[in-house]
């Protein structure tokens, strides 16, 4: 398969996790969303190293952000239920104490 | 083996801090979270252990290590000030009187995280390396931004930042797998260099033929940046996130961690678009980079300045004013030449000395106080005035005015931006400079010009002695410059 499907998968997962990003009203779909687009990322790692040469320089940035999102998940998804024990909601516009 | 050997001794101070704190969580977890306080003191013993190995450092010959890390005196440079920074912030969580006694040994071990993350960040030409470091500097400052878990404003502060955060990583992430595919390599240096015949091609090629999709990739990679040191269109979180983090955590947020975004940033433009042996076509794109930097500083220090003038609440303040300060620095950065850059790094030396200390000064009166509104400092100045004068003079540095650091930063950053036609940002950045005056001023004029507070001072005679120590190095430096400046034009990469 040419390069170009690969990268063209790619940008439409980036551009689907960006409108999750904006659209959702739930923080939980944002992280879904920031997920997508490390995924995105992913593939271009991968797709690009696949067709520029014999370097394993994508591959093994690929696994880092595999394990990068992992991390990430972890730690976001705490504060996630951190901030629903609190303000029993998983809503951004319901946590809003933080304002002008 | 002799090479693995050599290549663990030029990162030793790295190991060093990575062992600190592992020790401190596993000593945390030995004492069952009792005694916090000697964790704290463990933790302040470490980093003079690390301050000292790199300050040996200091002018050494570059090496580059495992084909990743640059041990240099630019990178040296930063870590210096990150490790007195954190070890400030130590001091300061030692100090805050809101802070719980015990069990907060987690505390220390997530800001030593941290300083590891940045240490890898502003020592890296290779993107993964930089990446990885970044994140962890990130992930880091999260958790800290949450760290008082039942208090409601700690944890919307954490979720904001984030979002924000994981989405500017991702953003970041995609542009560098971009300039990845592009020009096939993750090395900076070899990006600029390579003409293009061969694989890798760098980054000629792709300016000759694809010159929107490189557009695209270093506009994301660079939003990355942007959002650590809290650049407009990348600046949303940081008041809200400021304000609702621990103090401590604040300080260590507007000083360190911004910091080392301006080192990673100042890398990255270096590798890429200064390096030795460039491509006169790189070169050429540096330029049109330099001058969308330029626009992100005028319109960063402007929103910073006048949003900063309409907050009632003095951490709210303070982080409107590091928004606007990473619009100054900006001048430095967008210059593209040796000496905006050296003027950036005397800036960020000035704004170390200058934030600690009034972030400290902040957490102080939080706790004399009982609130961070400007309102309720008025006369207060009469009641503690050695910490109070002390404000003032980090008041006056931070506007930008004589005798102080900040003043001869400015004018390093304003000669360079004027030397390397960017006469029209200085003069943007000099009006942004009077209107700074009236926030800053508005809370010297609350402490001394009105009648004497009623509520009694706090005697907290070590902590007052740490920010009286900060406020006369603003001043000493101010009135002798020459020294930081030369130990800067030593660090200097290029």
């Amino acid at each position: 398969m040419a390069l170009g499907a690969y990268v063209a998968v790619s940008a439409a997962l980036f551009a689907l996790g960006l409108v999750t990003i904006a659209a959702r009203r739930n923080i939980l779909y944002v992280l879904f969303g920031i997920e997508m687009i490390l995924n995105a990322a992913n593939i271009n790692f991968v797709a690009f190293n696949r067709f520029n040469g014999d370097g394993m320089d994508g591959r093994m940035f690929a696994i880092f952000v595999i394990i990068l999102a992992a991390a990430e998940a972890a730690v976001a998804l705490a504060i996630v239920l951190n901030v629903y024990h609190l303000f029993g909601s998983t809503k951004p516009s319901d946590a809003d104490l933080l304002r002008e | 083996m002799d090479i693995y050997l050599d290549g663990m001794k030029a990162i030793a101070p790295e190991l060093v801090l990575t062992a600190l704190a592992l020790v401190t969580l596993v000593a945390d977890l030995l004492m069952r979270g009792r005694n916090s306080r000697f964790i704290g003191y463990i933790t302040l013993a470490g980093l003079a252990v690390v301050g000292m190995m790199l300050a040996m450092r200091v002018g050494a010959e570059p090496q580059t290590v495992f084909g990743m890390v640059e041990v240099d005196s630019f990178g040296t440079f930063f870590k210096l000030f990150t490790v007195a920074s954190v070890a400030v912030v130590t001091v300061f969580v030692l100090s805050d009187r809101s802070e719980r006694k015990d069990g907060i040994g987690e505390y220390y071990f997530l800001l030593l995280g941290a300083a590891i993350g940045i240490f890898f960040m502003v020592s890296t030409n290779h993107l993964l390396l930089l990446m990885l470091g970044l994140e962890l500097l990130s992930l880091a400052s999260y958790s800290l931004a949450g760290f008082h878990k039942g208090e409601r404003k700690s944890a919307e502060a954490a979720m904001k930042y984030v979002v924000f955060g994981g989405l500017s990583a991702g953003v970041m992430l995609y542009g560098i797998s971009l300039l990845y595919g592009l020009t096939g390599t993750l090395e900076l240096d070899v990006m600029a260099t390579q003409a293009g015949n061969a694989m890798p091609f760098g980054l000629v090629p792709q300016l000759d033929h694809n010159v929107i999709p490189v557009a695209i990739a270093m506009v994301m990679v660079l939003a990355g940046f942007a959002y650590k040191m809290s650049v407009v269109p990348f600046h949303f979180w940081t008041p809200d996130v400021y304000e609702g983090a621990p103090t401590p955590v604040t300080t260590f947020l507007a000083v360190a961690s911004k910091a080392a975004g301006v080192a990673a940033l100042l890398r990255f433009l270096g590798a890429l678009f200064m390096t030795e042996g460039v491509q006169p076509v790189v070169e050429w794109y540096g330029d049109r980079i330099g001058m969308l930097l330029a626009i992100l500083a005028a319109v960063t220090m402007t929103l910073g300045n006048l949003s900063a003038l309409r907050q009632s609440s003095l951490k709210r303040m303070l982080a409107y004013s590091s928004i606007a300060h990473a619009g100054y620095i900006l001048i430095g950065v967008a210059t593209l030449e040796p000496d905006g850059f050296s003027a950036a790094m005397y800036y960020m030396a000035a704004y170390y000395f200058m934030n600690l200390g009034a972030f400290g000064v902040l957490l102080y009166f939080e706790s004399a106080v009982g609130s961070d509104r400007i309102e309720d400092l008025k006369g207060f100045g009469w009641k503690a005035p050695l910490i109070s004068i002390t404000m003032v003079a980090f008041l006056v540095s931070l506007t930008g005015l004589p005798p102080t650091v900040g003043f001869y930063g400015k004018y390093l950053l304003f000669k360079a931006g004027i030397d390397h036609g960017l006469s029209w940002l200085v003069f943007v950045a000099a009006i942004n400079s009077v209107v700074s005056l009236f926030y800053y001023f508005s809370v010297a004029k609350a402490l001394f010009l009105s009648e004497p507070a009623q509520r009694p001072a706090l005697s907290q005679p070590l902590f007052a002695a740490l920010l009286t120590g900060l406020g006369l190095l603003t001043i000493w430096f101010g009135l002798m410059p020459g020294s930081i400046e030369e130990f800067v034009q030593r660090c200097l990469l290029l």
